[in-house]
């Protein structure tokens, strides 16, 4: 039983010799949260992530070197230390991440903050991982050589097959299993029974959605409402609008009336910025579009279908409590009025995660989330900061999570 | 006696008259459809075509993606009308369905028939099928594989398998089938890949003389790409090494079932029977290309009468070479490969698809 190694070393290594390393603790002083071995090599990886060459190749790196520029790790790090010194946080031990085998970058976030809490890590990297996780790794590997021993001898990222036996065995060996990429992952992850005292962080299918506040949109600036609409077409055309997080509708809060106007302004604008920035779809993308907002026409749930391109597909949902439920491609924008935000409160189901909003004052949007009743959100962002990765992520605050509190004296 | 290059009955208009021809029928489906074919009609109102629509060209029409019979179900007859239900598996989910009311699988097998007759002559003809008869076991592959076999079965008679239950040749069923028939013409049946593995092999060592048979054969040439084997080289050896010279190669669908495009008796080029088009079309503006210049297939066809497959966006890339200047009248084309699928990046893609 062999596993292909991705990080630190390349190469096959046996199952068993791995698990032995994961579970024995380093020579010398076993990692502690938020220890500086951890935090030199995350400054190093941060800086590699922000050279300009690597920047402009894969932008969303820069995101991920900007989430781990020392300051900021140092922050993270003093905030999960804490300050009642009566509660200490401590390392869960052994952490298993099975993260999605297409958002280049989540393994990196959710293995970063592991063990920046003093975890022993081991990363599932999917064997399709190309491009940007390839550069990732590479990264990694680079800044290592510089790093005291203790990364290599217990930050593991690895490949395997579709073997059973591998994920039994991690599942069995791991205090703390964290499974990325949807139910179908998740329930079949959860087949591995972990140990007694062992527990799973999940993130099953998600779905996210924009709101763009007409009254709102009319008192801003051109200049805003320009900033606003490149942050949408962040949001929709990174990962090709397929992450958890990438907004699925866009919901115009107002009056009939001044919406159409709106609309019309906003639509312009964005083909603007798909055109500005370059983005493009390939000709597989643009028939799986068609295929897709074809079958939701073909459904009912539609009622205008227009094509700005292959890039931009704008529709108009036959009701606006009936959001499409999956995936329609890259580019695809669904479009529901509604009166207020009461409305669009009223719709919101348990998987609903992330909100990105313009035109809205934030009295405004408190008053949602508490009309939402905690059915569903776990994060309200202006457009533009739907996929940036936070500590927080749909409701857990990972940093606790990949810690135990002891108490003394408590 | 018909000289091989006889335009045969059913490739026999040219371009100009075709469109002519078809543009009224073709219309006159849309409408039919549209009124019998509610998410048919959803999809065209949603996209705001009017149901009045004037055309002026073929390549104006609306056309769907051929991968919508995989996910809906399209049919324009009532329950109570459907005759036969085909059903395709392509290598990956769901089955494409297609309805046939008594109407449309009759039309769509004499169709099938007369475009056949054009290269096999009038009569059924002794019939070696280079396949396993163990695909009629497998319930899996029958769907695909099978159907295809079984399709063409019928215009042969005398049918003998050149290929044993594990799928190896079996040499000595060729050769007492080249003995009893090999000295009048005599059809030869096979997917692409399988007649060049196993057939073109065997005949080959054993100097089989197959100057009297009629090879139709349908696949693509990728797996053959990787063994360097092009259209070209494919006719050349067995020209060379068996004298096998009549080769047609086709190309079609269960989309389109009747509907198929035949290689011309001088090589390396598909011709459109009278009742079917193509257009190439660039997946960047979605308008038609011009000659030489390559793009995806849409195929249109006036036999799909019980449900709205007579205008079709396929996954498949070609190019048309020239129009109304080759063996047959109308346009010749190539089918260069197919198009990837796109993949979702998604967080929700996920573990299974991992390995």
């Amino acid at each position: 039983m062999t596993v292909t190694m991705r990080f630190p070393d390349r190469g096959e290594r046996s199952l068993a010799d791995l698990l032995a390393q994961l579970t024995a603790d380093p020579d010398g002083k076993p990692l502690a949260v938020g220890d500086p071995r951890i935090r030199d090599f995350l400054a190093e990886v941060a800086g590699r992530l922000l050279a300009p060459k690597m920047a402009r190749r894969y932008p969303e790196l820069a995101s991920l070197g900007f989430f781990l520029r020392r300051a900021e790790v140092d922050r993270m790090a003093r905030r999960l230390i804490g300050e009642d010194p009566l509660v200490i946080r401590v390392p869960r031990g052994l952490v298993f991440h099975v993260p999605p085998a297409n958002v280049d970058t989540v393994f990196v976030y959710s293995w970063a903050l592991s063990a920046l809490a003093g975890n022993r890590n081991v990363v599932r990297i999917s064997s399709r991982a190309a491009g940007a996780a390839e550069a990732i790794l590479d990264v990694l590997a680079e800044s290592v050589a510089q790093a005291d021993p203790v990364v290599a001898h217990t930050q593991l990222m690895i490949t395997y097959g579709r073997d059973d036996e591998v994920t039994a065995a991690l599942s069995a060996a791991c205090d703390l299993r964290v499974i990325w990429g949807g139910d179908r992952s998740v329930t079949e992850l959860r087949r591995h029974p972990l140990a007694p005292l062992a527990r799973d962080v999940v993130f099953p299918d998600r779905s996210s959605f924009a709101l763009l506040g007409v009254s709102g949109w009319r008192r801003a600036s051109d200049a805003q409402r320009r900033a606003a609409v490149d942050g949408f077409a962040n949001d929709v055309y990174w990962f090709d609008q397929a992450a958890c997080s990438s907004p699925r509708a866009l919901y115009l809060v107002g009056p009939p009336g001044d919406a159409e106007g709106v609309l019309d302004e906003f639509r312009g604008l964005l083909a603007e910025a798909v055109r500005r920035r370059g983005w493009t779809v390939d000709a597989a993308m643009a028939v799986e579009k068609r295929v897709r907002l074809y079958g939701a026409a073909a459904d009912g749930h539609v009622t205008d279908l227009e094509f700005a391109g292959n890039e931009l597909a704008w529709l108009r949902l036959a009701d606006p409590t009936q959001p499409p439920r999956g995936w329609l491609g890259a580019g695809v924008v669904p479009v529901a009025r509604v009166d207020s935000l009461a409305d669009v409160a009223k719709v919101i189901q348990r998987r609903g995660q992330t909100v990105s909003d313009f035109g809205f004052a934030l009295d405004e949007l408190r008053e949602f989330i508490a009309a939402v009743g905690g059915r569903g959100i776990d994060r309200v962002v202006p457009f533009g900061q739907a996929l940036s990765f936070a500590p927080v992520w749909d409701g857990y605050d990972l940093l606790t999570e990949f810690t135990r509190a002891t108490t003394l004296r408590g | 006696m018909a000289g091989i290059l006889d335009v045969p009955d059913v490739f026999s208009l040219a371009q100009s008259e075709k469109e002519k021809r078809l543009l009224p029928e073709l219309v006159e489906l849309t409408a039919r459809h549209r009124a019998a074919c509610p998410p048919y009609d959803r999809i065209l109102a949603t996209l705001g075509v009017p149901k009045n629509a004037r055309y002026q060209s073929v390549a104006e029409l609306p056309w769907l993606p051929v991968r919508m019979f995989k996910t809906h179900t399209l049919k324009s007859i009532p329950d109570a009308e459907v005759f036969k239900v085909l059903t395709s598996s392509g290598t990956t989910g769901e089955p494409s369905r297609i309805y046939l009311d008594r109407q449309a699988a009759a039309a769509q097998s004499s169709a099938l028939a007369r475009t056949m007759r054009s290269v096999l002559g009038p009569h059924r003809l002794p019939m070696l099928i280079v396949d396993t008869r163990a695909i009629f076991k497998d319930r899996r592959s029958f769907s695909a594989r099978g159907a295809g076999v079984l399709g063409m079965m019928s215009y042969g008679r005398d049918h003998v398998w050149a290929l044993d239950e594990q799928g190896q040749p079996d040499v000595a069923a060729i050769e007492e089938f080249l003995a009893r028939h090999g000295d009048a013409p005599f059809l030869i049946f096979g997917f692409t890949f399988m007649v060049w593995l196993h057939l073109y092999e065997v005949a080959r060592e054993r100097r089989f003389d197959l100057s009297n048979g009629v090879l139709v054969h349908s696949g693509g040439w990728k797996k053959l790409a990787d063994r360097a084997v092009d259209p070209a080289e494919f006719r050349r050896e067995f020209a060379d090494a068996t004298g096998l010279k009549r080769i047609h190669n086709f190309y079609g669908m269960v989309e389109q079932i009747g509907t198929v495009y035949l290689e011309g008796p001088s090589g390396g080029y598909l011709y459109c029977p009278d009742f079917a088009d193509v257009i190439v079309r660039d997946p960047e503006t979605w308008q038609e290309q011009p000659p030489g210049v390559p793009g995806l297939i849409e195929v249109v066809s006036t036999l799909p009468t019980s449900y709205p497959g007579h205008v079709l966006l396929t996954e498949d890339l070609g190019v048309v070479h020239g129009i109304d200047d080759g063996d047959w009248p109308g346009k010749r084309f190539t089918v260069l490969g197919r198009l990837p699928r796109a993949e979702a990046r998604g967080c929700s893609d996920a573990y299974g698809g991992a390995a």
